[in-house]
């Protein structure tokens, strides 16, 4: 509507009563609605009759035949533990807002032992849910009735082949434990996220993302080979070379086609890190000097954390000398960020200027002098350069990002669409949020996976690389007046997926609570194609049930 | 420093597994920190969590682990007092191993040794030469070993038996203590007066550090360790950077226990914890604090293993 228009509209209001009036406007660009005829008034106590209740968490299973599958596993030495509390200790995971009690444990021992239970499982029709390090925060991992299988159980180093740079892990191994005994023979591995106690298995299912994955690719692809057991109880090695459909489907298959159970990984000979950090006031201008540098593989991790959007923070880092010189002579001075003296100064005229903002130059501040020291704690650090960058990140994030409850709602889209992406979501966390972080990253695809990348968090459009951001609003102890609703927390995650869906991207986490955005992402095409995999891989749909499907 | 908080804050994040020698050893999650604050929170009795506190070591790797800032060792010694299985006492420390090479109100330093100092007086009199000989340092006719005992149990410790025994601890200036539990208890209940464990005392002495070389694996007792995690990890790594030798540290600086001297049901077994700690490593020697971790590393390598106290 032109703004230079006048407009007529009649209105019948609450009380029945036409009412014509004109909109004369001159510069504003006001549309014109026609308001219509109110409805029935929609907070009435009958305003919901016949509407169906939507459930964001799945329906509890509970059927009777529980009792004959615990004394069925019990004959075949399968130890289910049934004591509430500790199936307490699984109720919730990391995000906290999805509880769920199962009706029984099973901590892992072998794939033989997974194979028994997955058999009854189909047998007696019991679903039964997969947790590694409970990292999720839509309610992947938790258990709604039915069996929580605990996979930290099988958290043993099988062979650690230092020749040929890989190691076979048993899958429920927190990458920290893993990267514990690979640092005895000098080695590290490739990439995991910048979490401590993520599992190996969990994140092959879904992704995993370091700093360094616009160089080496996500978690998921670092992997060689695995031993899966399947939902019917076959336990099958598989690769790009051997049952490969099986590793297409498991490889970020969100649990879905079987339960990882060992995995042969890529590792690297160990490096310490010399990192680099910019300070940008635009978020816009510190992503395309991101993007800069991954398109021209100038440094070996990048990425970006923001404090809100006032001071965003462009990580840059190398294993080598030589690389970090290359990057001084060839790269340093094209970057627009800040050294730490140039942003508090750039900070302090701001706020010199803006006065009335005084409360969130307080919290800059205070966060700096909270979280600076401790990505610089003498102990991690030698020579100048970070040792232990997963326990110096992770430490940080649980001391100063976690709380009780967290919701990390993300996007991932191709390059091109990135910077308005991720601007748009900005706006949607900051309109309600008063503090939160944003986390960028790159993700390098391999050609040869793209049967992998199907129906996951890589979008269908990024052919070389792919970028992923999540939002984390800062919550609980961290603010502790600032306690937000599940409503209001899930009409956030809703508005930030929707601008996913407008723009074609895909996310991390897309499943639990979320997953009713599948089909308005991948489509119903790609959804049922997927979906009629997993009733024929799991003619029950015991495994994970409700994740995704 | 915040004050510590209870099993109601846990978030289970895990991160006090990932150096707790029983969750390596097992892998069983009802047997950690994590394990027993989710049971608790969800209603588990002393009684239900039995096993899970036997289990533990009490090496308090987890606590500086944990961002919640909980009392994990609090936790156990807590669920031990209302276990009636912890209710049985050792004979009272005046044990009478060892006399006291002087009088104990008249040196400034007073030496509380443990269980396996106590069956070693070479040792022992290597330690005291070390600080200065019998005029200079003494050791405690009372060890306490009791008090210790009921401090890792959750048991009240009778106010006249504590009085007793701290009594001719007022008086010094400082108190070097072999035990990491009673050390602990002693900084608090001996205000105005230094009171170290005996790994810092003497890794602190130059003519120790002397003796230290590059090649060494220097393996610290974890307990005292871990109840003074900020202030010692800079002690311990300013060591490392000094000398150049190898720690039993893991990648969150936590000190990877032998659980030699430790009491717990068994879970873990002391040979494994060893063959880990050393795995990857070919030391020319292992320096160990902890009396008991000579035996321990002995069992399981032909490394020469010594004391701090025995460098010279």
């Amino acid at each position: 509507m032109s703004a230079s228009r006048s407009a007529n509209a009649v209105i019948t209001n609450a009380f029945g009563n036409n009412a014509a009036f004109t909109c004369r406007t001159l510069n504003l660009d006001i549309p014109v609605i026609d308001i219509g005829t109110f409805p029935a008034d929609p907070v009435a106590a009958n305003s919901l009759q016949g509407i169906k209740r939507q459930q964001t968490n799945p329906k509890r299973w509970n059927e009777p035949v529980w009792g004959e599958f615990v004394l069925a596993l019990r004959v075949s030495d399968v130890e289910i533990i049934e004591q509430k509390f500790v199936s307490g200790t699984f109720a919730t995971d990391a995000g906290g807002t999805a509880y769920g009690m199962p009706h029984g444990v099973v901590i892992a021992k072998d794939a033989a032992q997974i194979s028994t239970l997955l058999q009854a499982a189909q047998q007696y029709k019991v679903p039964v849910t997969v947790r590694g390090g409970g990292l999720t925060t839509e309610g992947e991992s938790v258990a709604f009735g039915g069996v929580l299988l605990d996979m930290t159980g099988m958290s043993r180093v099988l062979k650690i082949d230092a020749e040929n740079l890989s190691v076979r892990t048993q899958a429920g191994i927190f990458w920290h434990s893993l990267a514990e005994a690979l640092r005895r023979q000098n080695l590290d591995y490739l990439s995991a996220p910048l979490n401590m106690t993520s599992s190996v298995g969990g994140t092959l299912g879904v992704g995993g993302i370091d700093v360094n994955s616009a160089r080496l690719g996500c978690s998921a692809d670092q992997a060689i080979a695995l031993q899966v057991v399947t939902p019917t109880g076959e336990i099958v090695e598989c690769s790009d070379s051997e049952n490969s459909e099986l590793f297409q489907r498991v490889i970020l298959g969100y649990g879905q086609f079987g339960v990882i159970t060992e995995a042969t990984l890529k590792v690297r000979p160990y490096t310490p890190l010399a990192m680099h950090y910019f300070y940008y006031t635009s978020l816009s201008e510190a992503i395309a000097d991101l993007q800069m540098l991954d398109a021209n593989d100038v440094s070996d991790y990048s990425g970006i954390l923001t404090m809100m959007d006032k001071v965003v923070n462009l990580l840059v880092a190398f294993d080598s000398d030589q690389r970090e010189t290359a990057f001084k002579t060839d790269w340093l001075h094209r970057l627009r960020g800040h050294g730490e003296f140039g942003i508090a100064l750039k900070m302090a005229l701001y706020y010199a200027v803006h006065p009335w903002r005084w409360r969130e130059a307080l919290f800059l501040r205070e966060r700096k002098n909270t979280l600076f020291p401790e990505f610089r704690r003498p102990e991690h650090m030698r020579n100048g350069k970070v040792v232990d960058r997963t326990v110096v990140f992770s430490r940080a994030v649980w001391k100063h990002w976690g709380s009780r409850q967290m919701v990390i709602p993300d996007l991932a889209t191709s390059p091109e669409k990135f910077i308005d992406t991720v601007q748009k979501a900005n706006l949607v966390c900051k309109k309600y949020f008063p503090h939160y972080t944003l986390y960028c990253v790159g993700i390098k695809l391999r050609a040869d996976h793209a049967p992998h990348y199907e129906m996951s968090c890589i979008p269908p459009d990024a052919v070389t690389h792919a970028y992923g951001c999540e939002f984390e609003p800062m919550m609980g102890d961290l603010n502790a007046d600032a306690m937000y609703s599940r409503d209001t927390l899930q009409s956030f995650k809703n508005e930030i997926y929707d601008i996913g869906v407008a723009v074609g991207a895909s996310y991390y986490r897309f499943g639990g609570m979320m997953k009713g955005y599948i089909r308005r992402v991948f489509g119903d095409a790609v959804v049922d194609k997927h979906l009629a995999m997993k009733r024929k891989a799991d003619p029950n749909m015991i495994l994970n049930r409700d994740v995704i499907f | 420093m915040n004050a510590k908080r209870n099993y109601s804050a846990c978030s289970g994040c895990s991160l006090c597994l990932l150096s707790c020698p029983v969750w390596r050893s097992t892998h069983d999650i009802r047997l950690t920190p994590h394990g027993r604050a989710k049971a608790m929170q969800h209603g588990a009795s002393a009684n239900d969590l039995r096993e899970s506190v036997e289990s533990c070591t009490l090496c308090g790797a987890c606590e500086p682990a944990c961002p919640e800032n909980i009392d994990l060792l609090g936790m156990v010694s807590g669920l031990r007092a209302s276990s009636p299985l912890f209710k049985r006492r050792v004979e009272v420390g005046m044990d009478g191993v060892l006399p006291a090479p002087t009088d104990e109100i008249s040196t400034p330093t007073i030496l509380l040794i443990d269980h396996a100092l106590a069956e070693n007086p070479a040792l022992l009199e290597s330690i005291i030469q070390h600080f200065g000989g019998s005029l200079a340092i003494g050791v405690a006719r009372d060890s306490g070993f009791d008090i210790s005992h009921d401090l890792c149990d959750g048991i009240a410790i009778d106010e006249e038996r504590l009085a007793n025994f701290l009594s001719p601890l007022k008086t010094t200036l400082r108190v070097i203590v072999a035990d990491g539990h009673l050390q602990h208890a002693l900084k608090t209940w001996l205000p105005g007066v230094t009171v170290v464990s005996l790994g810092e005392a003497l890794s602190t002495l130059p003519q120790v550090r002397q003796q230290l070389r590059d090649s060494d694996f220097y393996v610290i007792e974890s307990v005292a360790f871990h109840r003074d995690h900020a202030r010692l990890i800079s002690h311990y790594d300013n060591l490392r950077l000094t000398i150049g030798c190898t720690m039993n540290l893991d990648l969150q600086r936590m000190a990877i226990p032998t659980t030699a001297s430790a009491r717990h049901s068994g879970k873990v077994n002391v040979d494994d914890q060893v063959r880990w700690i050393l795995e990857g490593r070919q030391p020319s020697r292992i320096v160990v604090e902890d009396v008991a971790d000579i035996a321990a590393f002995g069992r399981v390598t032909d490394t020469p293993v010594v004391h701090l106290a025995n460098l010279i």
